[in-house]
């Protein structure tokens, strides 16, 4: 996986009390949208690396952390600048929404 | 050359698995490419109950998880990718991914599948993911103890109604027919009638899906008379039909008015070496069974296809003109005319090669060339044909070859 894996302990760490913009996608197992929009994403965090931390959260292993937010649908990508959530993507994301969402937080 | 297969399969589900269970197992050097989940469809269906031989609970996944292992284990190849471009006409076709490497192939089997069809109605693009979701598996337990609409009334509606309300408070079920008629199996629909938190909402389309960062209410038409009423509800999921994700090849193969392409009984396509399996395909009942069925046919034809291919390259290589014959062992005047013209040919030593092709297993000259009767001629100047022999007659034949072989 080339996108870090967060349980609820790191997800505070790294998000919350993080630095910086960061995207955190929430996906399952059996979810055959997440299984084109995950690896979408692992392509294109290496290129946006220096800008942008990309997660993950797998939302059956951490349903309470996945309940703390008001997500309808998997996949959903959650955006966050400093620690203050930015908006989110859901659905059949593509990349070019992705970059676009990621430029538009100044 | 690394990239180039006997049999590219595009898509990765049950249709294109099969495929590769059948490359793979007749020594065909065979690859798969699928853009998202290795499963298709039944990779997000929870039960598959009518899989012969399945008869304990088997799971979609796992249901997959086994196709997938099978080819594998006869060599078949998966790699990851989307298809940007594909050109199928002439030998080899080749494979444009959207990232990573070109492929080339002698055969190839479109097995693309379907996606949800879309209503159009406001509200629809918009919330999606924020509410509108076209797949329970996924998001069914979002709505823990909400109101969720389920719009359809087929077998994916009611059976996906029936699961949302494991989680929901309520599911409204809009059906776009008069009461007591649905679409669905009758199995599922008495489960569905029956549950007490599922609600049918009759004679009703809908019209909108309103809210603000997420779904609040949604807009329902009731179409005898017009009047629509708005209800609130957390969330809609939609069951209104599928559509084929042919969109890449809608120029290349011939389709129906609705995209689904159209094959015959080898599951050959309008172009030649290009097969088509599954749901992507013009058919009847689409289910894991029919796909695996199309995906056996279209790797056995394609099999054949590039046996006769290269018999035909090895055949036209050395020889400057060639008379093609064809003939079927069940036709006795096409045995003795292939034998009259074996007779007429040894009279004219090197002048042209003659080419037995028996019609009844053999199919891509006959295409080719376009013949449908045995008994039928054709003479081949470096591949082009200039001569175009069919008739009932020995005399009719003797004296047209003697000329071809005079020419």
């Amino acid at each position: 996986m080339a996108i870090t894996k967060l349980d609820a302990d790191s997800f505070e760490r790294n998000v919350i009390e993080g630095r910086g913009k960061c995207l955190i996608v929430f996906s399952r197992q059996n979810c055959h949208v997440c299984a084109e929009v995950v690896p979408m994403l692992e392509e294109l965090a290496p290129e946006l690396a220096s800008e942008c931390a990309f997660y993950y959260v797998d939302v059956e292993e951490q349903a309470s952390l996945y309940k703390t937010y008001p997500l309808k649908g998997v996949p959903s990508l959650m955006f966050f600048k400093d620690g203050d959530y930015q908006g989110k993507l859901a659905g059949p994301v593509t990349e070019e929404q992705v970059r676009e969402k990621i430029a538009a937080i100044g | 050359m690394d990239n180039l297969y006997d049999i590219i399969i595009i898509g990765g589900g049950a249709a294109g698995m099969a495929a590769g269970v059948y490359g793979g197992r007749s020594r065909l050097k065979t690859l798969i490419i699928e853009k998202g989940a290795v499963g298709g469809a039944a990779y997000s269906t929870r039960e598959i109950a009518n899989y012969p031989g399945f008869h304990a609970h088997v799971s979609g996944p796992a249901l997959m998880a086994d196709f997938r292992a099978h080819a594998e284990k006869f060599g078949v190849e998966f790699t990851r990718g989307e298809v940007r471009e594909l050109s199928l006409e002439g030998d080899p076709k080749t494979i444009r991914l959207k990232k990573g490497p070109e492929y080339q192939a002698k055969s190839v089997v479109l097995a693309l599948g379907t996606e949800p069809r879309l209503l159009g109605v406001p509200g629809e693009k918009e919330f999606r993911g924020m509410g509108v979701s076209y797949c329970a598996t996924c998001d069914a337990e979002n709505f823990t103890d909400c109101v969720v609409a389920v719009v359809g009334n087929g077998d994916a509606a009611l059976e996906e109604a029936v699961y949302i309300a494991k989680f929901a408070a309520k599911v409204i079920v809009i059906v776009i027919h008069d009461e007591g008629i649905v679409d669905c199996n009758k199995v599922s629909a008495e489960i569905a009638f029956q549950h007490p938190r599922l609600e049918f909402v009759w004679n009703s389309s809908l019209a909108e899906i309103k809210g603000d960062e997420d779904v609040s209410s949604i807009v329902v038409k009731n179409l005898k008379t017009g009047a629509l009423t708005e209800t609130a509800v957390d969330g809609v999921f939609m069951y209104v039909g599928l559509l084929p994700m042919t969109g890449v090849v809608r120029d290349l193969v011939e389709t129906d008015k609705n995209g689904y392409i159209i094959t015959g009984d080898k599951m050959e396509t309008s172009v030649s070496g290009v097969y088509a399996a599954g749901d992507c395909r013009q058919k009847y009942l689409r289910q894991v069974v029919t796909a695996a069925a199309d995906g056996a046919v279209a790797a056995h034809a394609a099999g054949h296809y590039i046996e006769e291919f290269e018999e035909y390259k090895t055949m036209v290589a050395g020889s400057d003109q060639i008379l093609l014959a064809f003939w079927s062992p069940m036709n006795e005047f096409s045995i003795n005319a292939i034998a009259k013209a074996e007779q007429i040919s040894a009279e004219y030593p090197g002048k042209i090669k003659l080419v037995k092709i028996d019609l009844y297993r053999k199919q891509m000259l006959a295409r080719k060339y376009n013949v449908q009767t045995p008994g039928t001629f054709i003479l081949l100047k470096r591949e082009t044909a200039c001569g175009t022999l069919s008739t009932d007659c020995y005399n009719t034949l003797e004296s047209t070859l003697r000329a071809w072989m005079t020419r």
